[in-house]
């Protein structure tokens, strides 16, 4: 497979790094300032009145190097690495697929991408989406945690109201999440995922039983981790576990995006 | 405007075999390849700043006088005012040079990787993150 090199064509930039935004710096107030007025993202996490990290805010996730070998439509856009490949961090004697997932994992690099849900406008779904290259915004409060993604512009709910998981849920792209509290740490317990939904652009498969553990841990005021743990003996000898981190994203909000706005790609595809 | 057909341009080009990459819609290589680099001046005939990808169009006019519209892929709305555009940064009418890559199936479309305007020689970089952090 072909890749370039894009640095080599740039010869000038009038897009400086101070760059336009929607909202026209819309002050985020639930973010500490520095005596600048700029947000203080290595100020203490905030709480709210149950004592609990305060999660919510608008997230983007930590952006990578891209790797060698692979290709983007953007180039030089800087990509998270767990949204390439869930295993990144990993060595590959770690990481064990079943036969029919290694087949079906492979067939997948094979075929370019062009039966991703995403490339054929379907969602990204869960845990694809808390590593994905647009903005989330979560929303917490005591007994339920709302999390806006801006990638398709779908929601997903954490409930945190001691329901117990659905028996035999009705298989979704987002699933079916609970979740509670340890320590500082949200632990989100998410079942109920089509096994259409891919892992990550690479394609790593899952079968309708996977079972997602996140863990949200939010460092501080701008820096949040969610390690992430993939359940799923049917697609993977061993649980599979990486951290997708994310950075403030503060003055700045969620857009839409509709996929079957004005899709023009998949005529071309081959 | 006269334009030399397709015009190959010097570009750095490396090869191995890992993956392709999706982003917000789809992969790269689904669509286009890297070996065909391709260079082609003409003037706007359309803009679109919809999802999933931010489209424009240009006129562009052979050596034999052959005029034939061009469509090119940007990345998306979200991502592209998040690193600098505005809406109105490229209008219809304005004459410029696209440097990207071919699509795989022959068709008269294109992945951007520069945009020059012509009249000021400015270029803007579709993907760079300009040193910005957000996408």
């Amino acid at each position: 497979m072909k890749v370039f090199a894009p640095a080599v064509i740039i010869t000038a930039l009038i897009v400086g790094p101070h760059a336009h935004s929607q909202w026209e710096k819309v002050s985020d107030k639930s973010i500490p300032r520095t005596s600048t007025g700029e947000p203080n993202l290595m100020a203490p996490a905030p709480r709210t009145t149950d004592g609990n990290p305060d999660l919510s805010g608008v997230w983007l996730p930590d952006g990578d190097p891209i790797p060698e070998g692979v290709e983007t439509v953007e180039a030089d856009l800087p990509l998270p690495r767990h949204m390439i490949n869930i295993t990144a961090d990993l060595a590959p004697e770690e990481v064990e697929l079943t036969p029919w997932a290694a087949e079906l994992f492979d067939q997948r690099l094979q075929n370019r991408g062009i039966d991703s849900p995403e490339a054929n406008c379907k969602p990204a779904g869960v845990p694809y989406l808390t590593a994905f290259v647009l903005p989330y915004k979560i929303v917490q409060t005591p007994e339920l945690v709302i999390i806006l993604y801006e990638q398709d512009t779908v929601f997903r709910q954490i409930f945190l109201d001691g329901r117990e998981p659905v028996e035999d849920p009705l298989l979704r792209w987002m699933g079916y999440s609970t979740g509670e509290w340890d320590g500082d740490e949200l632990v989100v317990d998410t079942t109920g995922l089509t096994e259409e939904s891919w892992l990550d652009a690479m394609g790593h498969p899952h079968t309708d039983s996977l079972r997602v553990i996140e863990r949200f841990r939010r460092r501080d005021a701008g820096h949040l981790e969610i390690e992430t743990t993939i359940d799923d003996p049917g697609a993977y000898a061993q649980p599979i576990t990486y951290t997708v981190t994310a950075t403030a994203f503060a003055d700045d909000d969620l857009l839409e995006y509709f996929c079957s706005e004005n899709e023009k790609s998949s005529v071309h595809y081959q | 405007m006269k334009n030399h057909a397709l015009v190959p341009i010097v570009i750095g080009l490396g090869f191995s075999l890992l993956a392709s990459s999706g982003l917000a819609h789809h992969a790269f290589s689904a669509q286009f390849d890297a070996e065909k680099p391709i260079k082609l001046i003409g003037s706007v005939t359309s803009v679109e700043w919809r999802n999933p990808h931010t489209w424009f169009y240009i006129d562009v006019e052979d050596d034999s006088g052959n005029v034939s519209n061009w469509g090119w892929e940007l990345a998306s709305p979200n991502l592209l005012i998040r690193r600098g555009w505005t809406r109105s940064m490229m209008k219809v009418g304005d004459v410029v040079t696209v440097e990207g890559f071919h699509a795989r199936d022959g068709s008269n479309t294109g992945n951007v990787r520069t945009v020059t305007f012509n009249a000021t020689g400015q270029t803007v970089f579709t993907g760079s993150n300009a040193g910005r952090r957000g996408p």
